[in-house]
């Protein structure tokens, strides 16, 4: 008997359903850093502003890389319904603490998912997610280091001035 | 099982079966053939997919402990397909342990595909 699941289809319906709920979790993060850029932006941190819009279209990069690649292998991609997102702040600092979070979650998984991806031996997917783990090194080391900024320049004074203006300017180059 | 007779001479593959019911795979279409509530439908590949998320999403607990006056019936459309299902709730449990089973049974074939047929000897 043919195996037309396997035919029609290179992902398991765990997989698929995994990745799925993931481009969930990406337009979720990116819709977040866009209320994130509005709330900077209200209140004067511009240069944060524009790092979260840049941050918000990242998100929405990834998002796509997933859901293409649902439909390139034969699998149901669906947009996701986005709701839940907040959309004030106590604090400036408090913005940068829940972008790291939002970071860790996304890591957590992406591993997740590889961690399905071993057990079913699904080395297809697991070259695919190789790009996602090397670029959340990035997003983890950026946002780490602009809540590090904090501590490092303090918030008194132009304390706050100095973090937004130096926030713009975080890069992650190592090769490694 | 109705007293529905398939045709030998045709490729067909029965995938597996319960007292209510069974579910052929035909290689030549590439598509299963459902022998479900009365009639034998045809589904291809995203359509049997539609229907198995149809089927597992229907909350059958809730269904049997709600206390709402209403009649025990499901209507199953599937977007883009020929067939719709009018079931009672007895033949959803019985039309959700037919897909079940299928589905282990085309996991199962995907596995001996693996193991004996893509294999170079």
């Amino acid at each position: 008997m043919k195996d037309i699941m396997r035919v029609k289809c290179l992902l398991s319906a765990d997989v698929e359903a995994l990745i799925n709920q993931q481009i969930k979790k990406e337009a979720h993060s990116s819709a977040i850093y866009l209320s994130m850029a509005s709330w900077c932006n209200r209140n004067g941190y511009d240069f944060s502003g524009d790092y979260f819009f840049k941050q918000a279209e990242e998100e929405r990069v990834h998002q796509l890389k997933f859901f293409k690649y649902v439909l390139d292998m034969g699998g149901n991609a669906i947009s996701p319904e986005i709701t839940n997102v907040k959309a004030e702040y106590n604090s400036f600092r408090e913005v940068f603490e829940e972008a790291l979070d939002q970071e860790i979650s996304v890591t957590q998984s992406i591993k997740n998912i590889a961690a399905r991806c071993y057990k079913e031996q699904d080395f297809v997917t697991i070259e695919f997610l190789n790009w996602f783990f090397k670029e959340q090194r990035e997003e983890e080391y950026k946002a780490r280091r602009a809540l590090e900024l904090f501590d490092v320049i303090g918030e008194e004074g132009t304390g706050r001035w100095q973090i937004d203006k130096h926030v713009g300017q975080i890069t992650y180059d190592s090769e490694a | 099982m109705q007293n529905l007779t398939i045709r030998t001479t045709v490729d067909f593959n029965e995938v597996f079966s319960t007292k209510h019911g069974a579910i052929y795979q035909s290689d030549a279409e590439n598509c299963w053939y459902i022998d479900f509530a009365g009639k034998l439908a045809r589904f291809d590949y995203r359509n049997i997919l539609k229907l198995k998320k149809a089927v597992y999403q229907i909350d059958i607990e809730d269904l049997l402990l709600n206390s709402v006056k209403g009649p025990d019936l499901e209507i199953l459309f599937i977007c883009a397909c020929d067939h719709c299902y009018v079931l009672s709730l007895i033949q959803i449990v019985a039309l959700k342990e037919l897909l079940q089973g299928t589905f282990v049974m085309l996991e199962l074939n995907h596995i001996i595909q693996d193991r004996l047929c893509r294999l170079i000897g």
